[in-house]
């Protein structure tokens, strides 16, 4: 019962604030004649037009398609690296200047150079956004890995664990809490990349959709377009953090259980 | 009798930026089969060292280890092992159950064979119903039964422990150290423990090799003529006890 209070408790403060926030945008808007700032309850009327459900597939499931297909090559490819590389500190002295420049590059000035090799179609996008999503995810595993405990490596030596073991089974578990947060950080960037990889050359995707909307002065569209954006990304936040707070259970309870 | 360790001549050194530390110096000795041995030593003597040459995390400068005749060159299968530090060689984000099924995974057992291998020998050590629970759920003592079950399921011949106890309060201490003779006599297991403790060491052991030196040599082997089985109230009160605690500790701070 004190917990379902406390979650109702949290719940409330979480909420009250956004609600105040679209309660003095609705009035201070309401009687808005200025073009680029209409009232949000156009806004809200030509939202429903456009996204339940008109424009889905055209612009939403290819934004979609590309955030995921690009990130989950992203940090697949990053989580590989990043183990091969942190599992041996030698090694990853080689790379860890090359790596760190690459990363320094803000992903967003990239775009320009993926469509240089891959033209202007969905691969381009994809291929933009798993580089980006790659790079976070490479560190964070390369750090986890190498604060391995070693007493935990000998514990599966002895036990004769196979190298596939030793890497799935105690290796990545083990570093996961630090992996965690990098995959966190390659979502928060490969949903900007996927949507400024759209404004170059697309005729779909919400970006796309937004930018056209922009040139074109929809502005009633375009600001469904920023809304949607919005909603989108607080969404696959609130998707990451369930899956991320389900894998890492056993850390956070043996965290609540050390405080 | 037969011999279930032998020690030939191991000499460990190890390579430092400062030059070279020589640790152990031709070490030998045999360890028979279902015996339980002690290695104890001053701290810092090289006890750990000979436990991971033992458990063949790492491979001797000079001589030899073998098990069963088998001269060892990484982790023997008949060998099993429990760590000190229960809490980090248990793994956190499995559940008792898993962290006992993982050394399993690579023996050829079915699904209700490694079952029953689990539940068996969590009865064994005391915990029954155990299984869903994480490690960091339990006690101290419980997790170090834990790396007992995990030990005791890939059903070894040997089991090397490197200071089991140590990290456990002394009530617990002494059930575990109970709990370690069952298991021996359970199952005939050859058990070597490395130890700081001389009490532990006579109280378990049949025999005790002591460790003395820099670099380390086998100062003794002190055979415990005290009958099994033994008892906390009773041997530890023994006028044999007292008078081979004495003389190992004699031995373990140089004095005699």
């Amino acid at each position: 019962m004190r917990l379902l209070n406390s979650r109702i408790i949290r719940f409330l403060v979480g909420i009250w604030l956004p609600i105040v926030l679209i309660w003095w945008w609705w009035t201070w808007s309401a009687d808005s004649v200025d073009p680029f700032f209409p009232p949000l309850s156009a806004i809200w009327e030509q939202f429903k037009f456009n996204w339940i459900w008109q424009y889905v597939p055209i612009h939403v499931v290819p934004s979609l398609r590309n955030l995921f297909v690009g990130y989950f090559i992203g940090i697949f490819a990053g989580i590989t690296l990043g183990a091969l590389l942190g599992a041996s500190p030698r090694v990853s002295r080689y790379f860890e200047p090359v790596i760190d420049f690459l990363r320094s590059i803000p992903p967003v000035a990239t775009v320009p150079v993926f469509i240089l090799f891959f033209g202007l179609d969905a691969q381009m996008r994809i291929v933009a956004v798993a580089v980006a999503a790659c790079f976070p995810t490479l560190l964070s595993t390369m750090q986890g890995f190498r604060a391995t405990d070693p007493t935990l490596l000998d514990t599966g030596k002895v036990f004769r664990l196979t190298p596939f073991q030793m890497m799935w089974k105690v290796r990545v578990p083990n570093a996961s809490p630090i992996i965690w947060s990098g995959l966190q950080v390659s979502l928060q960037i490969a949903f900007v990349v996927t949507i400024a990889s759209e404004i170059l050359g697309s005729g779909f995707g919400i970006g796309a959709f937004t930018t056209i909307s922009i040139d074109s002065f929809m502005i009633l569209d375009a600001w469904t377009g920023v809304v949607l954006l919005g909603l989108l990304g607080f969404a696959l936040n609130v998707i990451f953090d369930l899956v991320e707070r389900w894998s890492l259970r056993w850390y956070i309870g043996q965290k609540k259980l050390a405080s | 009798m037969a011999t279930a360790i032998s020690v030939n001549g191991v000499s460990m050194e190890y390579k430092t930026p400062k030059g070279t530390t020589h640790v152990l110096d031709d070490v030998s000795y045999e360890v028979q089969d279902g015996h339980f041995v002690s290695i104890v030593g001053p701290s810092g003597v090289g006890k750990t060292t000979l436990l991971r040459l033992l458990t063949g995390l790492a491979l001797p400068t000079a001589g030899e280890i073998q098990v069963r005749g088998k001269k060892i060159s990484s982790s023997p299968d008949d060998l099993a092992v429990v760590l000190q530090d229960y809490t980090r060689s248990l793994m956190p984000w499995l559940s008792v159950e898993k962290n006992i099924a993982l050394p399993l995974k690579n023996q050829k057992l079915s699904k209700a064979e490694r079952k029953e291998r689990i539940t068996a020998s969590l009865a064994e050590v005391g915990l029954e119903g155990a299984e869903s629970k994480y490690p960091w759920q339990l006690s101290g003592g419980m997790q170090q039964r834990v790396s007992i079950a995990r030990a005791l399921a890939v059903r070894p011949s040997i089991l090397v422990m490197d200071e089991p106890f140590a990290s456990v309060d002394a009530q617990t201490r002494f059930d575990l150290e109970d709990l370690v003779l069952k298991v021996r006599d359970d199952f005939g297991i050859t058990t070597l423990m490395v130890t700081h403790d001389i009490d532990e060491a006579v109280y378990l052991s049949d025999e005790i090799v002591v460790l003395h030196g820099k670099p380390a040599k086998v100062r003794d082997v002190v055979k415990v003529d005290i009958p099994f089985p033994r008892s906390q109230m009773e041997t530890r009160n023994d006028q044999r006890f007292a008078e081979l605690r004495t003389h190992v500790y004699g031995m373990v701070r140089g004095l005699e």
